[in-house]
């Protein structure tokens, strides 16, 4: 394959091998078949090489622009080919990898992710730290042979049922820069995993146990207390690049509403895809600044309050025309509508976007 | 031009406008400044610098008829008859004697009848975009930004009321109910302005005007309330920037009819379009 740089380039001939290498999702629409999917999507694209492009050489990458990456899981989640929820998950463990991690751990496991051999995942929330992350309390000790042990419990963990590694946050010292990030093995004795039933039916979230957990020391991403920084510098990442992915999803989804409603409310109709379109286009711009070289920052909040509320109000729009039907029916819209009320919680509560967006971008002061 | 020439650009524009009084004379100084070339040779410039200066300096002129005129490929300096919301056509009459009374009385619009002789007609034959797509989507842009500097404009008074103000011993701007009305301001100007930067097209720049309409009209809404009585007030100037949001709202189509004429759009073609690319 030569090298492709440019969006558009990269586009074209990417579609031609998605229309010639069919990776639909089979019949089975359990959340177990959807993380199979999900890897034998990831290994496909990986050894064909599209899933390398916009990574760096070191962790086995193609090199090239990070756009590369927007636009593969544009068309991943235009055709469906993956839940993009959790496909979308590379954007910020990898960068957090290639950012933190020693470069001969990140160029031994990165490949295992892309290529969907493994998959991962980020232990952040615990039951008592959930907007305020930062007053987390799973601990982190030394031993006097040099490895850690962690003690402590998290949750809302994605994919911690299915994942080989995490990304995990510990307390080592008090305040913000007594956070430190490890990079610890799901098989490593004295973790357990309990999947959260949650209110959709679809058990991509788990609550996972430390007891006395051993981690080697060069299992610490970036030393201690760097944990705080890991986590923030992992936020324009998910607000890029996999905002890109998830408003590409929504657009099926008016399509899909398009296809199924009779009911012909053209203000609804008008106002879901003018929220659609109004997210893409900020996306769109994120993009382009990133691109440029742009840190992304708390302006970003604005990416993330117009996505949510774009989302929500797509499934509010599905079950006012499609009426009766998610109530009465065993659909797929069910579980979407369910799941759409957790736009505005996961990642940063619509609140807390709120009160960035006030201090950090409208300067008004503390609370 | 480059980021420098358009910042020396919008000072200059900035300063006439604060410093000339709207209507006929800011007409001629813009005019003078050589907005008629700036159009014709820079229209992604020109378009979006002035107008959403017009917004923000709370300022007028009736500088819509040029692009209009020129995106038709007549000359400007005119004046043409522009829908209104409702099927309504309004004139933006330029001179001296030029008055108004609508909602916004300073801006001298003035109706005119649907099947009455008027400027250049055919121009705008149907009021829907699609018929008359070259000369509407422009004029959307151009007052989409307008929308935007308006928006921008009631954020500031909003903004710096609710640091200044103080009730219970701290200022408005501690109070979080208050702090999340500015940010939902300034959400939906910021989406807004994503909108207009990437609208090209008749569809894009409909969705644009629609998008800035609604913005604008949620920035009066919260900015209102925000300001509490002294917002309410003829000596603040809140009110000046919220007659001009509900009046050019309604021009060339109001946020709530063409979001209706997008959804129409895409139930038409059972799919909605992907307007911007990576």
């Amino acid at each position: 394959m030569s090298a492709l740089t440019t969006a558009a380039d990269f586009r074209t001939a990417l579609r031609a091998w998605l229309d010639e290498n069919d990776l639909s999702p089979g019949p089975d629409h359990s959340f177990d078949a959807q993380v199979a999917q999900l890897a034998r999507v990831r290994r496909a694209l990986f050894d064909a090489g599209w899933m390398r492009y916009g990574w760096p050489r070191e962790v086995g990458g193609l090199g090239g622009p990070a756009v590369l990456r927007a636009v593969l899981g544009e068309e991943v989640a235009t055709r469906g080919l993956a839940e993009p929820g959790i496909y979308s998950m590379v954007e910020v463990l990898t960068p957090t990898l290639v950012d933190h991690a020693r470069p001969e751990l990140a160029a031994a496991m990165v490949p295992l992710l892309l290529s969907g051999r493994e998959q991962w995942c980020q232990g952040f929330s615990e039951p008592g730290s959930g907007s305020d992350l930062a007053s987390l309390t799973t601990r982190a000790a030394p031993r006097d042979d040099g490895t850690w042990v962690v003690n402590g419990q998290k949750v809302w963990t994605s994919l911690a049922q299915y994942a080989a590694r995490c990304v995990l946050l510990t307390r080592t010292a008090p305040g913000h820069e007594g956070i430190t990030a490890f990079f610890v093995d799901m098989d490593t004795p004295g973790i357990t995993v309990r999947p959260l039933r949650t209110m959709h039916g679809v058990d991509e979230f788990a609550e996972v146990f430390f007891d006395d957990v051993p981690v080697p020391a060069d299992r610490m991403l970036g030393r201690p207390g760097d944990g705080w920084r890991l986590a923030m510098d992992l936020l324009p990442h998910e607000r890029s690049t996999c905002f890109w992915h998830r408003v590409a999803h929504l657009y099926t989804r008016l399509d899909r509403l398009l296809a199924e409603t009779a009911t012909p409310d053209d203000a609804a109709l008008g106002a879901a895809y003018l929220a659609l379109h109004t997210v893409r286009c900020r996306s769109h711009a994120t993009q382009r600044r990133l691109a440029d070289g742009v840190r992304l920052g708390p302006e970003t909040s604005v990416d993330k309050v117009l996505l949510a509320t774009a989302e929500q109000q797509l499934l509010e729009t599905v079950r006012d025309l499609l009426p009766g039907v998610l109530e009465l029916t065993e659909t797929p819209w069910r579980s979407e509508y369910l799941y759409a009320k957790a736009a505005t919680i996961y990642g940063g509560t619509a609140e807390i976007q709120r009160n960035i967006i006030a201090r950090r971008l409208l300067d008004l002061g503390r609370e | 031009m480059n980021d420098a020439e358009v910042e020396l650009l919008t000072q200059t524009l900035r300063r006439t406008m604060t410093g000339t009084a709207s209507g006929a004379a800011l007409d001629a100084a813009l005019a003078g400044l050589g907005w008629a070339e700036l159009l014709a040779e820079f229209p992604a410039v020109a378009i979006p610098t002035v107008f959403r200066l017009l917004g923000e300096t709370g300022a007028h002129a009736p500088v819509l008829n040029d692009v209009v005129l020129t995106a038709a490929g007549r000359p400007g300096g005119g004046t043409v008859r522009l829908p209104y919301s409702g099927g309504s056509w309004v004139v933006w009459e330029r001179g001296a004697a030029a008055t108004g009374r609508t909602l916004d009385e300073d801006l001298p619009l003035r109706p005119v009848p649907a099947d009455g002789p008027g400027p250049v007609p055919e121009l705008l034959a149907r009021p829907d975009s699609t018929a008359a797509s070259v000369p509407v989507a422009a004029g959307r842009r151009a007052v989409g930004w307008w929308l935007l500097g308006t928006g921008h404009a009631m954020l500031g008074l909003a903004r710096t009321h609710a640091l200044d103000r103080v009730q219970f011993g701290r200022p408005l701007a501690a109070f979080q109910a208050v702090r999340h009305r500015l940010a939902e301001t300034l959400v939906a100007l910021e989406g807004a302005e994503a909108a207009l930067t990437a609208a090209g097209d008749d569809l894009g720049s409909l969705l644009a005007k629609a998008a800035a309409g609604q913005a604008a009209l949620t920035a009066a809404r919260h900015c209102q309330q925000v300001l509490g009585g002294i917002g309410f007030t003829a000596e603040h100037p809140l009110h000046r920037h919220v007659r001009r949001a509900l009046v050019l709202d309604g021009l060339l189509g109001s946020a709530r009819e063409l979001t209706r004429e997008a959804g129409a759009l895409v139930r038409a073609k059972g799919t909605a379009p992907r307007l911007v690319q990576l």
